[in-house]
């Protein structure tokens, strides 16, 4: 009798890098709670289903009250992706996983929502159709960050090395791209992102990413576009 | 200064006396008080024990060399019989060689 | 000094160390002192003084900008007047550890007293992003961002010009800071060989105005070891020429812009020291 020699493969282990919102409540933690909820009142939902990191570096909670905190975001539909600034010892195993080494971005104001009927309707929730977008007409400087998750992203200029624009929609860049562009943040997949001249860092179309090494050399210093084809993004040089 | 000289010599020799005598100085008053500035402080307290003077109108120049440094006093001191237009007298200037020993001061043009 | 007046404040700041700053804020604020200006210079870099090393007057400091902010000395104590140009004042950096004592407020009430005394405030930035350069940045009206053919210095630039359009007063009030761009430390002969960033390139990367190139020298070494800015030192020099029209265009003459050559260069190196 032949023995099955089970030959296993072994795991490749990747790494991903995503764009979190990051909490950093203040103490008194009720008072805090109060400001958030007013907020969510504002922009209802616009928290639910993206990533919330915790940076509880100010706050000064015991164990306890960390988890306490993290289920009162729970009731809020805000889920924990990780939390930082707590001492090893502090994150009891219930807790969500510690981050380390997060990279800052920019302030992000939560927005209104549009006034557009005179009707108190709530306000609808992002996946809405509305077209919604954001027109820069000037270019974006090194070290900005621009993330504007409700829909397209048009930059009238260029974006320089160590920018980033994070849409929830597509990104048109007339004129180069040097820095990073990440479209379908809010997950959709048919996002895709334009530009007049490539020369990025960093392309990604909800979690699937190419950085400039695994680009082709052909398409940089012309026109491309980036879209996903299932689950692979795919570069091409547009005329 | 020579001009002509400076061009046979290149600049670098300026830039070296130039570096030698400000770190020296600075060295010295990286770890200990700078002398000058105590002077300043206490001469400024003498004087002021014996005459009122605005503390804004003090002017302070000083000129750090390799051997010899120069520090200026300049105060405004209101005249105490005050005729129209105000009339002020400066102090004298005090003179002062700080460096390896002996410290000398000069008063010219009497105080009144 | 006259009163009613209101003066312009320029920043001169680039990101990058090591690029011209300081050597450039000398040279614009002596050309615009010859020029008849009234000019103070700002020495914003605190612990690491350099503005009076270069301008000479390194011998002569005894207050310094944190002196008057902390209101050891009034600003008048506190600034030294150049001794070859009477319309030329310098105040100088602290060398003091304590760089917290750099304040917001602080920086404003001098800027403020400042204004009504001159026609230009100069205010020379340290490198980096960090509070002394942004401050440098804070009241500025006019700004000259200084960059090397070189690519880290225009990234580094480019991430200025953004600090430039959000952490000062004018753009917190929507208007915008008047941008110039200084290219330093060209060399004719790498760019002609394609071994250097052209000016092109860095213009349409940082997309803002150019105020002038200014070639790499020897004079500016020279200038700087004898502690003369290289307007007053070597007046007739290619940097200082190109600094002059800079400066002129600061003012806002239209001056065409030189770009300047290998062939001149190459003749000064030949001729130009040897003679007599």
């Amino acid at each position: 009798m032949s023995s099955l020699i089970c030959q296993r493969q072994s795991l490749t282990f990747r790494a991903r890098s995503y764009m979190a919102f990051v909490f950093t409540p203040q103490p008194p933690i009720a008072d805090w709670l109060a400001d958030l909820d007013a907020t969510l009142e504002r922009s209802k939902g616009f928290f639910a289903g993206h990533p919330v990191a915790l940076d509880l570096s100010a706050a000064g909670l015991t164990p306890p009250e960390i988890t306490q905190l993290t289920a009162s975001l729970a009731e809020r539909g805000i889920r924990v992706l990780g939390i930082e600034g707590i001492a090893p010892h502090d994150a009891t195993p219930g807790l969500p996983p510690l981050l380390r080494g997060g990279r800052g971005a920019q302030e992000i104001e939560i927005p209104e929502p549009a006034a557009a009927s005179a009707e108190p309707a709530p306000a609808l929730p992002p996946q809405k159709q509305e077209p919604a977008s954001l027109l820069i007409d000037s270019p974006v400087r090194s070290g900005q960050s621009v993330v504007y998750i409700e829909g397209d992203v048009t930059v009238l200029g260029s974006v320089g090395s160590g920018a980033e624009i994070i849409a929830g929609g597509s990104i048109h860049i007339y004129g180069t791209l040097r820095g990073l562009a990440m479209a379908g943040a809010s997950g959709n997949p048919r996002a895709r992102i334009f530009c007049h001249r490539f020369e990025g860092e960093l392309l990604a179309i909800g979690p699937h990413y190419k950085t400039a090494d695994e680009i082709e050399a052909s398409l940089r210093r012309g026109p491309a576009q980036a879209w996903l084809d299932g689950n692979t993004l795919k570069i091409t040089a547009m005329n | 200064m020579n001009l002509l000289s400076l061009f046979r010599r290149g600049s670098a020799p300026v830039a070296r006396e130039r570096l030698q005598i400000l770190l020296a100085h600075e060295r010295e008053t990286r770890h200990q008080p700078d002398l000058l500035g105590v002077l300043r402080e206490e001469i400024l307290a003498v004087i002021a024990r014996h005459v009122a003077f605005d503390p804004d109108k003090v002017q302070i120049t000083m000129d750090r060399g390799s051997t010899v440094s120069t520090l200026a006093v300049d105060i405004e001191i209101p005249n105490r019989r005050r005729a129209s237009g105000a009339a002020s007298q400066q102090l004298s200037r005090l003179a002062l060689s700080a460096g390896s020993a002996a410290t000398r001061s000069q008063w010219t043009n009497g105080l009144v | 000094m006259s009163e009613g007046k209101s003066a312009r404040v320029l920043v001169v700041t680039s990101g990058k160390g090591g690029v011209g700053k300081t050597t450039s804020t000398a040279a614009l604020g002596a050309a615009l002192a010859h020029l008849g200006q009234k000019v103070v210079v700002i020495d914003f870099d605190v612990g690491l003084r350099n503005l009076d090393l270069v301008l000479g007057a390194e011998r002569r400091v005894v207050f310094d900008l944190i002196n008057v902010i902390n209101g050891v000395a009034k600003l008048p104590q506190a600034l030294i007047k150049d001794k070859r140009l009477e319309n030329l004042f310098l105040l100088p950096a602290s060398q003091t550890r304590d760089k917290d004592a750099l304040t917001e407020e602080g920086v404003a009430k001098v800027i403020a007293e400042l204004r009504t005394k001159f026609d230009w405030i100069v205010c020379d930035s340290p490198a980096g992003i960090e509070r002394g350069a942004t401050l440098a940045m804070r009241h500025a009206d006019a700004a000259i961002i200084v960059t090397n053919p070189e690519v880290s210095s225009v990234r580094d630039s480019d991430r200025i010009i953004g600090l430039l359009d959000s952490k000062t007063e004018k753009a917190e009030r929507g208007e915008s800071v008047e941008k110039h761009l200084l290219i330093t430390r060209y060399h004719p002969w790498r760019a002609a060989r394609g071994e250097m960033l052209s000016i092109d390139d860095v213009l349409e990367i940082l997309s803002i105005p150019l105020i002038g190139i200014i070639p790499e020298s020897e004079e500016v070494l020279r200038a700087s070891n004898v502690g003369s800015p290289i307007t007053l030192n070597a007046p007739l020099s290619a940097p200082a020429k190109a600094y002059f029209d800079a400066t002129k265009r600061l003012k806002g003459e239209q001056i065409p812009m030189q770009i300047p050559s290998e062939s001149r260069g190459l003749f000064n190196k030949l001729f130009g020291r040897k003679a007599a």
